[in-house]
């Protein structure tokens, strides 16, 4: 039952596929893995939350995916990882182009120490040469896609970390839409945020689902049902189910599933 | 009252006179050196001090202005070769090789180099520069300077780029930035103000140094810019003026000892307050 349920999230939708992870293992060091044999895949253009206790893998699962990983000695992914079916673990693969096709969005909000303007500009450069005026033009449309331009257009030479700690998240993700990549992954992007922000962030991330593929850790149930298309259950380094979102929080199949969401542990 | 807690009570009380005690110790002898050095240089302060030369011995006036450009010219040539290979040095062992064998062993190093008595440093410019050169130079005390300098600026760049967040990094690598691109965009910038600090401090540390000068520019009575000859600078002027019986000459070298006071002092309240305007932001 758990292996033909393993094969679904594998095989569903296979024309819709943007990223596939296969048979992947995961190591912090010598000893036992941290993630065990992971197959699913991320749906193009929808939107997947990863919830779990404590530990069981999910931001690790989120770091393999952009290869945050190797800023540290000694983490190692074994598997596949296919992005439009190319292996991303593959030894030719450039790490600072897959993180331009692969964004990512951190738990705490981390503007960088420049102006509002300059957060979302300073990404864009890395990829585009651009005049003044079409630069002007793209950081308007990264802080509108981040429903964020509102409330800075009149102090963008203001420095990002003068925002409130919810503006900066939408900046942060605002700088990461700007660089137009194809999957965005979440890492708890809301828990450092009040109610207010992060209903904010959730409809931003609801309404960027029409143009990325997105992944997202989070330990909030409700906030899983509320943004996701289908949700994983991690528990242990393994993926115990993954389905639709709907499915999973009224009939999931798996008992550990049952018993997560509803509060009997984790 | 409980005798255990009576007992605490007493037990603190003992350990605080201790401790307020030895605070007041060493405070008086901090205010009494800052005291008669104030109150000898203060005589001697005047403006000839900026516009005349070291006097002959037993002469009358005379100022320190070839003293006080050459340790101008000695700290800045001493910092502007210490301070940018202290800085690249830093920012390997906390950037690039933050978890390899060769930082920890880097750090050591530069820990013992850090503690080493200055005249062990001057010592060593004298047999590695002076000797192959056949004679002292302001070019041989620069450098001496820069061996002092660097330690300070290694180990002051290192703690302060340590202090900048993983989270920062690991969101400039999420854009795409090479690592090159991420630390001097980044991280040098998030940590601009500490390693300000840590520049200011290097030049206040080498500004007083006498000793590694005594083997190296040596000093020089006269006015001279020549980084091949001796060059004069407060410090040794100082040391030679100091121990000489003439009224005159100890008149300059308290004066001349006061300038570098007031000037490593201000050094460090300027780099306390950078330090602290970054705290309480």
């Amino acid at each position: 039952m758990n292996e033909m349920l393993r094969a679904d999230a594998v095989n569903d939708d296979a024309g819709r596929v943007k990223l596939a992870v296969r048979n992947l293992n995961f190591y912090y060091g010598s000893g036992k893995p941290s993630l065990k044999n992971i197959n699913l895949s991320l749906l193009n253009h929808k939107v997947t939350a990863f919830i779990g206790p404590s530990g069981c893998g999910k931001s690790t699962l989120l770091r393999v995916l952009n290869r945050m990983y190797e800023l540290y000695p000694n983490q190692r992914a074994e598997g596949e990882v296919l992005l439009d079916g190319q292996n991303i673990l593959g030894p030719g693969q450039d790490l600072n182009l897959l993180r331009a096709r692969v964004g990512m969005v951190f738990q705490k909000p981390t503007p960088f120490p420049m102006t509002i303007y300059e957060n979302i500009a300073f990404g864009i450069r890395l990829y585009e040469k651009l005049p003044k005026s079409e630069m002007d033009g793209r950081v308007e449309k990264a802080l509108r896609g981040a429903a964020l331009w509102d409330e800075v257009k009149d102090k963008l030479d203001a420095s990002g970390l003068s925002l409130s700690g919810g503006q900066q998240q939408r900046l942060c993700i605002a700088r990461t839409v700007a660089i137009k990549p194809e999957v965005i992954l979440f890492d708890e992007p809301c828990s450092a945020l009040d109610p207010i922000s992060t209903a904010k962030v959730e409809e931003l991330i609801d309404e960027m689902s029409d143009s990325y593929t997105i992944a997202i850790v989070t330990h909030n149930m409700q906030q899983a049902a509320r943004v996701s298309d289908k949700t994983a259950f991690m528990y242990l380094g393994e993926l115990v189910e993954m389905d639709d979102t709907d499915k999973m929080f009224t009939s999931p199949a798996q008992q550990r599933t049952q018993d997560y969401i509803t509060g009997r542990f984790g | 009252m409980n005798p255990l807690y009576a007992r605490r009570r007493r037990t603190s009380a003992i350990a605080m006179t201790l401790c307020v005690g030895a605070t007041i110790f060493g405070l008086i002898w901090l205010t009494m050196i800052l005291f008669t050095l104030f109150w000898n240089g203060f005589a001697g302060l005047s403006v000839s001090l900026f516009t005349e030369m070291t006097p002959p011995p037993n002469a009358q006036g005379g100022g320190l202005l070839n003293a006080i450009v050459g340790s101008l010219i000695l700290t800045f040539l001493g910092i502007a070769v210490g301070a940018p290979i202290g800085i690249l040095a830093g920012t390997y062992m906390a950037e690039y090789g933050r978890y390899s064998k060769i930082t920890s062993v880097i750090r050591f190093i530069n820990d013992i180099l850090l503690s080493a008595p200055s005249i062990i440093i001057g010592l060593f410019v004298y047999g590695a520069v002076v000797v192959p050169m056949g004679g002292f130079s302001g070019l041989a005390g620069a450098l001496a300077l820069a061996v002092i300098a660097l330690p300070v600026v290694v180990r002051t760049t290192e703690d302060m780029l340590l202090l900048v967040p993983t989270q920062l990094r690991e969101a400039a690598v999420a854009l795409g930035m090479p690592q090159s691109y991420m630390i001097r965009k980044i991280t040098w910038r998030a940590a601009r103000v500490g390693l300000v600090t840590g520049l200011l401090l290097a030049v206040a540390r080498v500004s007083g140094e006498t000793a590694p000068l005594l083997f190296t520019a040596l000093s020089n009575q006269f006015w001279s810019v020549d980084l091949l000859k001796t060059m004069a600078n407060l410090p040794v002027t100082i040391n030679n003026f100091i121990n000489n019986p003439d009224p005159n000459w100890k008149r300059l070298a308290w004066a001349g000892a006061l300038l570098i006071t007031l000037a490593v002092l201000s050094l460090n309240i300027i780099a306390r307050s950078l330090s602290g305007g970054r705290n309480s932001k």
